[in-house]
């Protein structure tokens, strides 16, 4: 066993520094992290700012609006716009020494010697919001009672159509859903039926590993919608109240 | 694996039987607190110390089973994996707040097995089909 284990740690592809926990290695890290490669920013350029707003169309349209007006010093002397650009002799030494693709390729080494990014998925997964639209559900309320009234504007308002309501009235007077079937191969989860119900029935869980090997398990009823809010329902009453500040 | 430094170190933390568990499954070292274990035997782990772990893989999950996938993660442990939730809801007062005496069992997704769901329709069918009815011969 140690012996195999040494061999695995021998044959470590890359050696990389890493970080111990005094200042130096600290810094080192954080240097390593940091990318040295200067970037240039556009700026404004500061000598030829407009001074007073005008819709400006007359000079749009002359021949010569391209011809920037010259600029005079104090004594009323040409000065030259290039001054504080790079020179001649700069611009061909980039050109021939081919200086952008040096930098190029060095980002490239920068990244090389960095700690990859890759999320070990499905160990560990991605940020995801508390509006997240995954996996549709029916919910409850605090009695268990369901909250669908039937009152069809998620089906009127689904984009796709790929709601299908059917209601009855129960024995107790209520009206309540008999058919509530969500088409998932149709629905294109834009949130329009979770945010048209008035009593926060329909709801997009944050489930967004529900992919299946044939296509009809794809097709919820009620029954299935129920169960999946049924099992949910902490963390959508815990995304709802995260978010009902804003809401 | 990241670098061999930083496997040796948490392979020193671990030991090594969780680092040999953690290289068939996980596929790479990593040490951290113990932040919780859901019903299914699954344990969550978190390292936010941002020179160990690269931030946004500083939490992950020990998944109990051998076959395992994605979604044999419970939602209230799903919301704590994926950042939506600070807290574990082992320590989230909301999230126990808002936990109904008539929450369903969790199940993974079950397809490709005969647990898979099956659609069927929940109301009568208005279309019947067309049952030829033969009168007896004289």
């Amino acid at each position: 066993m140690f012996s195999r284990t040494r061999l695995l740690v021998g044959l470590q592809p890359r050696l990389v520094l890493n970080a111990r926990p005094n200042a130096a290695s600290a810094a080192l890290v954080a240097r390593r992290l940091i990318s040295n490669t200067s970037c240039s920013h556009a700026e404004h350029d500061k000598h030829r700012h407009q001074h007073e707003l005008s819709s400006g169309i007359d000079a749009r349209t002359s021949h010569s609006s391209h011809i920037l007006p010259a600029e005079r010093d104090a004594y009323g002397n040409d000065v030259n716009p290039y001054r504080d650009g790079p020179s001649a002799l700069d611009k061909a030494v980039h050109l021939f020494f081919f200086t952008e693709i040096i930098r190029g390729m060095w980002i490239v080494l920068e990244n090389f010697f960095r700690p990859p990014y890759t999320i070990m998925y499905p160990f560990e997964k991605g940020p995801l919001s508390p509006r997240f639209r995954g996996e549709h559900a029916l919910r409850r309320y605090p009695s268990g009672e369901e909250r669908c009234i039937a009152c069809k504007l998620c089906e009127a308002i689904c984009p796709a159509q790929a709601i299908t309501i059917e209601s009855e009235a129960r024995m107790d007077g209520s009206r309540k859903t008999t058919k509530y079937d969500i088409d998932m191969t149709k629905c294109i989860y834009c949130g329009f039926c979770q945010e048209a119900c008035p009593v926060d029935a329909i709801v997009e869980t944050q489930n967004q590993e529900f992919s299946v090997e044939t296509r009809e398990e794809l097709l919820y009823n009620k029954e299935k919608l129920l169960a999946n809010g049924d099992r949910a329902e902490a963390e959508i009453a815990a995304n709802l109240h995260s978010d009902h500040v804003y809401r | 694996m990241v670098s061999l430094q930083r496997t040796i170190r948490n392979m020193r933390r671990v030991g090594l039987r969780e680092w040999w568990r953690q290289m068939q499954y996980i596929g790479d070292a990593k040490a951290g607190t113990y932040v919780g274990k859901d019903q299914f035997g699954n344990r969550y782990f978190e390292n936010r110390n941002p020179e160990e772990e690269v931030p946004g893989r500083h939490r992950w999950v020990d998944l109990a089973q051998h076959e395992y996938n994605a979604t044999q993660v419970p939602p209230e442990w799903h919301s704590w994996i994926h950042h939506i939730r600070k807290e574990p809801p082992t320590n989230d007062p909301v999230m126990q707040a808002s936990s109904p005496p008539w929450k369903g069992t969790y199940v993974e997704n079950l397809t490709g097995t005969r647990g898979a769901y099956k659609s069927y329709n929940t109301v009568v069918p208005k279309i019947k089909a067309w049952e030829p009815k033969v009168k007896a011969r004289a």
